[in-house]
């Protein structure tokens, strides 16, 4: 028995030195890992298809390049988008825009969507054409109030599109002294 | 690799290395490179933040060099420039990332920027083993980063003086870091472990102990705290202090990754401490659990060795005979996994096994280990570092193929819209060319002339009866016929008596003309610019139909030209993406087969080593016979 002991305790030792070995690897932000050598095929896939992701961007590129030039020509063109400045007073469901009394665009966000609005990110809520002259735009917002009532506001701008492509944004922010949400649209020139 | 391959400890431990550790950092980076400005100063760029803040990395880049190319960003070149090197990183692409953070810092560009841009270029260097680069790149940050990049900042700078061997820098830099925040943590659990790794236990221990005391909250705070406690345990367990490694490898959480690593520890804390009942406990416990656990593996020798230690030979003899047979259907089990991935298509169980979103980045992570037949030890693979970016590869990769497909319908679509406006062009064209021959603005320019001519005879004769009314001209020309019907009177007293009163009509008409010359002049000067103004709107509506009609076929083929081009790009980059796909899936599947193979050459040795162990008691249980 005493062989079989001995065995046990070299297994022993030799699974706790590379436990230890092990665990330090295991911070992730770690030692060694990073920079284990890979097998020769690894790398070469790895190689291509870092290759090919770089000429994917690029293809994607020059296609919504074509796709924005030929469906919305700057002559024409009208996009809104949707910012959110702090907005503690509004949980944001969806929004509806309509312009010249016709809805263009009626969009239900996601959790992840909010959280990405609230972190600084502004959405490409709508883009379009529209001839030149004066039109009006109506947003509407729907959501949670203050104290988690339904809410839903509207807010409107007449504006002039003339021969450039024309940016409105559509903002949602927080007017502390009357602990209301405020919903405005403005002209980006 | 290996030494990871020869052993399933170092394997497990890596396993447990990637759940938490290169996922958590790099989120960390990505939020962190795009720490958004103060101000939108171009909508654009906030497009670009709101893709990118849901992770979807692919959409973001895209966007963000759509943008760039539209010089819709120009407020945020910078910020936009260390954006695309932070998701190009994301993508996996680090020589072009690489490029990028050391063009900008080649531009002048706010400290700020270029801080975070040496911060990225020292943790790719560090990545790829460029150990003196990375230390370079760290040495030039100069002031403190922003958000979580400062703690990682002085993590990095730790662990590139412990991969240098540089224990006492790297220790003084963690005892001026007062916060207690998780990276502050980790370097402390990375210094412990290369202390004890370097030989100077004590204070390696000191460290891990520290850390396996923390308070923790949340679940990577246990599951380092939880490490910290393994790793003191075995450490402890080298030194053979045995009331301390039981107490650290107790502190364990027992619903963790890391119990059943700890439960073995334990029983071999009890053993060691010659306290075999003891360690049975533990041991027995681990028995129990799902065998494709190397510690779980391990016990099926521990339990019978507890049982011998304690002279219990029968009820060793049982239990090394439960473990060959569990071995032996272990490596049937394997069998069929090997030859399940064999056939081909285990990636797409695997993918299908794990939460479906769609972005595509470098940080996009295995939710939960897929536990179908096909899949039962791959949960290790899947989290190796190795695997883990094959997988992710082959996911993006897929994902890819299908954004192919759909700019494909796309233009397919594109071209027959272009096809339509042609045709609309051309329809359009006779009604064109009649309203166009219709319409004679020579003629309009040549009267133009010829009043602009006669405006100006008047005014520099100041032709005041040029400009009367109709009904002045119709008196001025009675008056005119009057005065030669008196000249044809004889001379005499009634000659001139008409005479007189003829000269006092005209001078009463002049002076009427005289006094509205001025009001009629301006009135002739508008009326004539008006013209002038109509005559070249004219001119430029006639010049943009004409231009249209000469426009509208070559631009409409060219983006005729430009779709036929990127259906060719397209194309030619489907089938690459379907042979890298097929590559990426023949790569990971052989290192799983490998990893299997491995697998089942630990338990014919485990089968191996019990045999041996039940021959010895059967040779003794025969010796004491014999006695």
């Amino acid at each position: 028995m005493k062989s079989h002991y001995r065995a046990a305790r070299r297994r022993f030792v030799c699974l706790s030195a590379l436990l230890v070995a092990g665990a330090a690897l295991a911070a992730g932000r770690a030692l060694a890992a990073d920079a284990a050598p890979q097998p020769q095929d690894v790398r070469a896939v790895d190689q291509d298809v870092q290759t090919l992701k770089k000429q994917l961007v690029d293809l994607n590129r020059d296609l919504f390049k074509l796709e924005e030039e030929l469906l919305y020509p700057a002559s024409t063109q009208v996009a809104v988008f949707l910012a959110v400045d702090v907005g503690t007073f509004f949980a944001l469901d969806s929004v509806q825009i309509k312009v010249d009394n016709k809805e263009v665009a009626n969009y239900l966000y996601t959790d992840r969507e909010v959280q990405a609005l609230h972190r600084g990110g502004v959405q490409k809520l709508y883009l379009g054409n529209l001839k030149a002259g004066e039109h009006e735009l109506v947003a509407f917002f729907t959501g949670k109030g203050p104290h988690d009532r339904d809410y839903r506001r509207g807010t409107s701008l007449k504006f002039e599109k003339a021969v450039g492509a024309k940016y409105l944004e559509l903002r949602i922010s927080d007017r502390v002294a009357a602990l209301q949400p405020e919903f405005v649209v403005r002209q980006w020139e | 690799m290996t030494l990871a391959r020869s052993h399933p400890w170092l394997v497990l431990a890596l396993a447990a290395a990637c759940i938490v550790g290169p996922c958590d950092a790099g989120a960390q980076d990505a939020v962190s490179v795009a720490a958004p400005p103060a101000t939108i100063r171009d909508l654009d760029y906030g497009d670009v933040l709101f893709h990118f803040f849901q992770d979807d990395y692919f959409e973001s880049i895209v966007r963000l060099e759509v943008a760039r190319d539209f010089g819709r960003i120009p407020h945020h070149e910078a910020e936009a420039e260390l954006l695309s090197g932070g998701l190009y990183l994301s993508l996996g692409l680090h020589a072009e990332a690489t490029r990028i953070f050391e063009g900008l810092l080649g531009t002048p560009v706010p400290q700020s920027v270029s801080d975070r841009a040496f911060f990225y270029l020292a943790r790719i260097h560090y990545q790829r083993g460029y150990l003196d680069k990375a230390w370079r790149d760290l040495q030039r940050i100069r002031g403190a980063l922003p958000g979580q990049l400062e703690p990682e900042r002085r993590l990095l700078a730790a662990n590139v003086l412990m991969a240098e061997g540089r224990f006492a820098e790297a220790s003084a830099q963690l005892q001026n870091w007062s916060d207690q925040s998780s990276w502050a943590q980790y370097a402390r659990f990375n210094l412990g472990v290369a202390l004890v790794r370097s030989g100077a236990t004590a204070p390696g221990r000191v460290l891990l102990d520290a850390v396996g005391n923390e308070p923790a909250v949340s679940e990577e705070q246990m599951s380092l705290r939880d490490r910290a406690n393994l790793a003191l345990g075995f450490a402890s367990l080298q030194q053979h202090d045995t009331d301390g490694a039981v107490a650290a490898l107790n502190r364990v959480r027992l619903d963790g990754p890391f119990t059943n690593r700890a439960l073995l520890g334990l029983g071999w804390a009890e053993a060691d401490a010659k306290r075999p009942e003891r360690a049975l406990v533990p041991w027995l416990e681990l028995r129990n659990r799902r065998l494709v656990d190397s510690a779980v593996q391990e016990s099926f020798l521990a339990v019978p060795y507890a049982y011998a230690q304690l002279a219990s030979n029968g009820q060793a003899a049982q239990q090394y005979q439960l473990a060959v047979q569990a071995y032996a259907a272990e490596a049937g089990r394997i069998d069929e996994s090997i030859a399940a991935i064999r056939r081909g298509g285990f990636l797409d169980a695997v993918l299908e096994a794990v939460p479906r979103t769609n972005d595509v980045g470098w940080f996009w992570q295995l939710q939960k280990i897929p536990d179908a037949p096909h899949t039962r030890y791959l949960y290790r693979l899947m989290a190796s570092h190795e695997f883990q970016e094959g997988l992710k590869n082959y996911r993006d990769l897929r994902i890819m193929r299908r954004n192919v497909e759909r700019w494909r319908d796309s233009l397919a679509a594109f071209d027959d819209m272009i096809a339509a406006r042609e045709r609309a062009a051309a329809e359009r064209e006779p009604h064109k060319q009649q309203v166009l021959a219709s319409t004679d603005l020579g003629a309009f320019e040549q009267r133009e002339a010829e009043l602009k001519r006669r405006a100006a005879a008047i005014e520099s004769a100041r032709d005041v009866v040029a400009l009367a009314t109709s009904e002045e001209a119709q008196h001025w020309q009675a008056l005119e016929r009057v005065e030669v019907a008196v000249q044809a009177l004889p001379e005499g007293p009634q000659r001139d008596g008409l005479e007189e009163r003829a000269g006092v009509l005209r001078g009463t008409l002049l002076w009427q003309l005289d006094a509205q010359y001025k009001v009629r002049a301006r009135k002739l000067d508008k009326g004539l610019q008006d013209t002038s103004a109509a005559l070249v709107e004219a001119q430029r509506r006639v010049g943009e139909v004409v231009q249209a009609g000469d426009l509208a076929p070559r631009n409409t083929a060219g983006f005729a030209e430009r779709v036929q081009e990127l259906v060719a790009r397209v194309d030619q980059i489907a089938p690459r993406v379907d042979a890298a796909t097929a590559a990426q899936e023949r790569v990971l599947a052989q290192l799983a087969v490998n990893e299997l193979e491995a697998e089942k050459r630990r338990l014919a040795s485990y089968a191996t080593q019990a045999q041996f162990a039940l021959a010895s008691l059967y040779d003794g249980a025969v010796a004491r016979g014999a006695q």
